[in-house]
């Protein structure tokens, strides 16, 4: 019981940042991915011949997304998180009687909010293109909340880890983003030539966006259970990663 | 039951700072605890360590008999913390942080509003409710870092010098409070470097200097004791200082005045902020 108070409390303190901080959170990314669309898709989209049998701007709206929806996860847990070392208020937390499951759990549980609410309004602004309805609801609930838990867990660590607010903007620029791309957001992995198909597998976001585009659009490069297993067992071991930091005080303890 | 039991705390932060070395200590339920010494003596880090934010080199330490190393969520429930830095939430109303503070313990969410509006209105900041950190002058931090405190209904109450930065007449307001708390049966374990508010307040007093307890009894024994040691060696050196008063106490075993002590390491500053502030 006490518990349950203890998570609510947590979650809905998660909310109250997340719900303030609405417009510069939520109106970028999917404006970002507007962007894409009108780029990609329109201008040099005409250009290139469909994948998989789908026209190109509309085969890179799951990556879109998937690509939204790990920024922000990852924003999202880390920027709350890191503000709560820089005001200190962590320390308040960490005084509390909180298990650090369930301090891992709320800011998780901001982070797949996030994830979803961004996925939820980039699919609804590039649907009209798709001319179709999603391949498998469940399928790209389960891949979007899967990503949320993955990279929240990332932006915890990276929070944890990070010293400045550049070090956590640095991870976003040069690591996630680039392996967002490197993960077929805007192709086919297949599509690649032989070292770069393999070393493409290597990439676990590769599943993610693979597995997204399976959600919403019915086609995929590698086997569902291997991406869906992927992704499910990343989360858990990075979430187990989490709440073991968080046990031991990594960073937080003096 | 001890409300909080230390045995041979040693703390070291890196290989050069021993911060403390060997603290061993027994609160017993309901007393109210000083804990005296100048900075840098140890006291914020050995708070910490109560509450789980430092982690000891060596030694044991529980709350209403849980040990918070090993029961840290247990150990915990019992506290309430008023840390010497701040560390109020920036984005966050003030209504709403004592409100959630009181779900981090446990207390339900109709409890946790009528006490946080309780509290508030008991601490001058009722008014304030919606307003955010910065526009909060030092002393309504402070103020709301004690309230805070109280949210989840703590049976001790720890606070790391309250008092540091508050004018006199809030300064006397807060002792009147703590003392009825105290009278409520609270556990109440308070650091600071006034004399006068060790004296004051506390039955029994703790000398720390340099990580160590140095004496350890009722105000006025230590006084006593000390007027035997002192005719023993008959030594006037100690004049300046009160006579028969705490002050001279601490003289008499550190060797300088704690004012003196306190202001070496330049934390001082903060004491002399104007009380127009508030
Ligand atoms: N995080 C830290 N890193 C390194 N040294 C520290 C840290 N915190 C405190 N110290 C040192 O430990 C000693 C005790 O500090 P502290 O516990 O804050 O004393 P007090 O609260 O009595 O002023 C001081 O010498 C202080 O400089
Ligand atoms: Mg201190």
């Amino acid at each position: 019981m006490g518990s349950t108070t203890r998570l609510a409390a947590l979650v809905q303190m998660e909310f109250f940042r997340f719900w303030r901080l609405l417009r510069q959170t939520i109106v970028p990314p999917v404006l970002n991915t507007l962007l894409f669309i009108l780029i990609f898709g329109f201008s040099l989209g005409s250009r290139i011949k469909e994948i998989h049998g789908f026209p190109f701007i509309v085969y890179i709206i799951p990556g879109l997304t998937a690509m939204g929806v790990m920024n922000n996860a990852f924003s999202n847990t880390s920027t709350s998180l890191h503000m709560a070392k820089f005001d200190r208020s962590l320390d308040n937390l960490l005084a509390a009687p909180l298990k650090p499951f369930e301090m891992v759990l709320a800011l998780v549980t901001g982070g797949i909010a996030r994830g979803l609410l961004i996925a939820i309004l980039t699919l609804a602004v590039a649907l009209p293109l798709l001319k179709q309805p999603l391949f498998s609801f469940w399928l790209t609930l389960y891949f979007v909340v899967m990503q949320s838990v993955f990279f929240g867990c990332w932006g915890i660590i990276g929070a944890l880890r990070a010293k400045t607010w550049d070090n956590l903007a640095t991870t976003q620029t040069f690591v996630i983003t680039p392996l967002a791309y490197l993960a077929g957001v805007f192709y086919s992995v297949t599509i690649l030539p032989p070292p770069w198909r393999e070393i493409s597998l290597f990439n676990p976001l590769f599943y993610m966006v693979d597995g997204t585009r399976y959600g919403v659009l019915g086609v995929h490069d590698a086997p569902l259970w291997i991406s869906a297993g992927m992704i499910t067992g990343l989360a858990i071991l990075l979430f187990a990663v989490c709440v073991w930091l968080f046990q031991i005080g990594y960073k937080m303890v003096r | 039951m001890n409300a909080i039991t230390i045995e041979g705390i040693e703390k070291s932060y890196g290989k050069t700072v021993q911060a403390l070395k060997g603290i061993t200590l027994n609160i017993p339920q309901g007393e109210f605890f000083g804990l005296l010494g100048p900075n840098g003596a140890g006291k914020t880090t050995l708070i910490s360590a109560i509450v789980g934010l430092v982690k000891p080199n060596a030694g044991e330490i529980r709350v209403m008999g849980c040990d918070i190393r090993k029961n840290p969520t247990e150990a915990k429930k019992y506290i309430g913390l008023s840390p010497q830095d701040i560390n109020i939430n920036n984005y966050m109303p003030i209504g709403k942080i004592m409100e959630f503070q009181g779900g981090f313990y446990g207390v339900s969410v109709k409890e946790s509003r009528r006490r946080a509006e309780e509290l508030l209105k008991y601490f001058k900041l009722w008014d304030k409710r919606k307003a955010g950190r910065y526009q909060l002058s030092g002393g309504m931090q402070r103020r709301l870092m004690i309230a805070r405190a109280l949210m989840g209904k703590p049976k001790i109450l720890i606070l790391d010098e309250p008092t540091a930065g508050i004018d006199v007449e809030l300064r006397h307001e807060l002792w009147t409070f703590l003392k009825q708390l105290k009278e409520k049966g609270i556990t109440i374990l308070l650091t600071t470097h006034y004399i006068e508010e060790a004296e004051r307040l506390c039955e029994k007093i703790g000398i720390i200097h340099q990580g160590k307890i140095i004496a350890c009894e009722s105000p006025l024994k230590l006084i006593e004791q000390h007027r035997l040691h002192e005719k023993a060696e008959r030594s006037g050196a100690f004049q300046f200082v009160r006579s028969g008063s705490l002050e001279e106490v601490f003289v008499a075993l550190t060797g300088r005045p704690i004012e003196e002590a306190s202001k070496k390491s330049g934390e001082e500053k903060w004491e002399a902020l104007p009380a127009s502030l508030l």
